[in-house]
């Protein structure tokens, strides 16, 4: 890239651990000059747009963006090392990959490795390592891509309430309203039940009536009245709930 | 319309009325399922005083007589097993929720220690030894106070009451303040007289540990985290609220908020509650209330 000395960018969110890598690099290779230090991931990319340096190291968790998200843009401007404390999913992943990548504390024979790998690639093209970047990033998301609601929100009072659904014993349409019923008591909301129905983890809340809908967790049992309809009966709560005709497939016996 | 809701009315009126009846007649039956033959007859005698002599009645005692034995030897005893059969499942309800609290706090007490944060403080205690060795031995001393309090073989005894759960969790904030520098100011507000009110171990920890991990470490500017006891009534409320990044409705419940109202509930049943707010101004507010009974030997100690 250029017959300068190489130069190198560092990325951590904590400051000692910046001090730390930048004083192991100038004991491992003394022509490296530091040109720049990031705390955070768009610090990290913004920084290595105005300097260009030829290596960036990033901590892959920092505020804003992570640095394996910061790699995805930096990936074929520069040769790019991750440093973790811990992140098993991630070291696996390096390990499986051709990614370089260095275990704080950093010091030692293994800075000296990774050093001596970067000198003699510096002026070539960094590798192609978005593929891997990307299936990394996969992995971390993977757990979140189909969300739902775990968190209602309600006025109570003049606060914002944030209640959790596993607190919720059920649902219930209550004209304008959707009434909350906790162990505690209840609270009114302005989100439709058929909202609700669509947003909640459908294994998490049953629709057991067309104005109800109950935590599969918190039911204690179903019995029959001497109507034939059946009735919910939630743990830590007198009321019965309804089970509406179309629904009693819920609860047929194995 | 009328006619439909004072049928509905009545329905429900003798409904009532049937319900009434089968609970009294089975309370009676419970009773005459588990009385002692002698006592029976002791309530036969007195029954029978006190329907023979005012008005001379024998036909009726006797009936009551013959009817009540024919139960007790027919019916008495498959009754009798199953309210014992009751008392004992209630029995072994009490003892299997006093061992899933135990689970629950063991549960606390290993889940906490996370990795990245033993491994990235040993790093800094590292960089420490070398740079600035005086606050290296700081961190050292609180990373230790922090793990004693924090695994369970190690447990120091007697942690439960506020000052002690207060003073652990200083440990973990001096070590993330070193860490995070300026991004982290801490403020702790409670009343030295609070400090003595008992309060479960590890729940303190895990707000705190939550409103820096989600709150104020993805947050580039970092923010401040606010510790607040007080009393109202028989209530102790003890609340930390951060201005960090606030909440994602998505987000999972995460395992120490779960944790925490699990314990509360079996310890307090629904004396005790943890409460999560959302304020205004960004940022999060968790607030765990739990019963309060003042000390009284608080203040005979100098």
């Amino acid at each position: 890239m250029n017959a300068a000395a190489p130069s190198a960018l560092i990325a951590d969110d904590e400051e000692p651990m910046r001090d730390m890598l930048r004083k192991r690099l100038h004991e491992c290779w003394p022509e490296l000059r530091i040109v720049a230090e990031a705390a955070n991931g768009q610090e990290a990319v913004e920084l290595a747009g105005r300097h260009l340096p030829d290596i960036v190291f990033l901590d892959i968790r920092m505020p804003g963006l992570s640095g394996i998200e910061a790699a995805r843009l930096l990936f074929n401007r520069c040769h790019i090392v991750f440093v973790t404390a811990y992140d098993q999913y991630a070291i696996e992943a390096f390990e499986q990959g051709a990614l370089d990548y260095l275990l704080k504390p950093v010091g030692g024979e293994r800075l000296k490795t990774t050093c001596a790998r970067l000198k003699g690639r510096i002026g070539r093209q960094p590798d192609d390592i978005e593929r891997q970047l990307g299936r990394l990033l996969a992995q971390g998301g993977a757990a979140q891509r189909r969300t739902y609601l775990h968190w209602i929100q309600a006025q109570v009072g003049n606060s914002l309430r944030m209640i959790s659904t596993r607190e919720i014993l059920f649902f219930r349409a209550d004209e304008k309203y959707t009434r909350v019923q906790t162990a505690q008591g209840e609270v009114l909301i302005r989100k439709t039940l058929k909202e609700l129905a669509d947003e909640l983890d459908p294994d998490e809340f049953w629709r057991i009536h067309r104005s109800t809908l109950v935590r599969v967790d918190a039911i204690a049992h179903v019995t029959r009245d001497l109507r034939g309809r059946q009735m919910v009966k939630v743990r830590d709560f007198t009321e019965e709930l309804e089970v509406s005709r179309g629904n009693t497939h819920l609860f047929q016996q194995m | 319309m009328k006619v439909a809701a004072g049928g509905t009315g009545a329905i429900g009126f003798l409904r009532e009325l049937g319900e009434t009846a089968s609970t009294l007649w089975w309370q009676f039956f419970d009773w005459l399922a588990q009385v002692p033959f002698r006592q029976l007859v002791v309530t036969w005698v007195l029954a029978l005083l006190l329907a023979c002599t005012p008005v001379l009645l024998p036909k009726q005692a006797l009936a009551f007589v013959l009817v009540s034995c024919g139960l007790k030897v027919l019916a008495g005893g498959k009754r009798k097993a199953e309210i014992e059969a009751r008392e004992a499942s209630a029995h072994a309800g009490i003892e299997s929720m006093e061992r899933r609290l135990l689970e629950a706090q063991m549960a606390a007490l290993q889940a906490q220690v996370e990795p990245h944060f033993l491994f990235n403080t040993l790093a800094l205690i590292g960089q420490l030894i070398e740079t600035d060795p005086p606050q290296a031995a700081r961190i050292h001393d609180h990373l230790i106070d922090y793990l004693r309090s924090t695994l369970p073989q190690m447990r120091a005894r007697g942690g439960a009451t506020l000052g002690r759960q207060i003073a652990l969790s200083r440990s973990y904030l001096a070590i993330m303040q070193a860490r995070m520098k300026a991004r982290l100011a801490v403020s702790i507000d409670v009343p030295p007289e609070l400090e003595s009110a008992s309060f479960p171990p590890m729940m303190l920890q895990i707000l705190i540990e939550n409103a820096i991990k989600h709150g104020l470490e993805p947050k580039i500017e970092g923010g401040r985290i606010d510790i607040r006891a007080r009393t109202a009534g028989t209530v102790l409320e003890v609340e930390v609220q951060d201005d960090g990044v606030g909440f994602s409705h998505l987000a999972g419940d995460g395992v120490g908020l779960a944790n925490i109202r699990e314990r509360l509930k079996l310890m307090f049943g629904s004396r005790a509650e943890l409460l999560i707010e959302a304020p205004p101004e960004g940022g999060c507010r968790a607030c765990v209330r739990v019963p309060f009974a003042p000390d009284i030997f608080a203040k005979a100690a100098p």
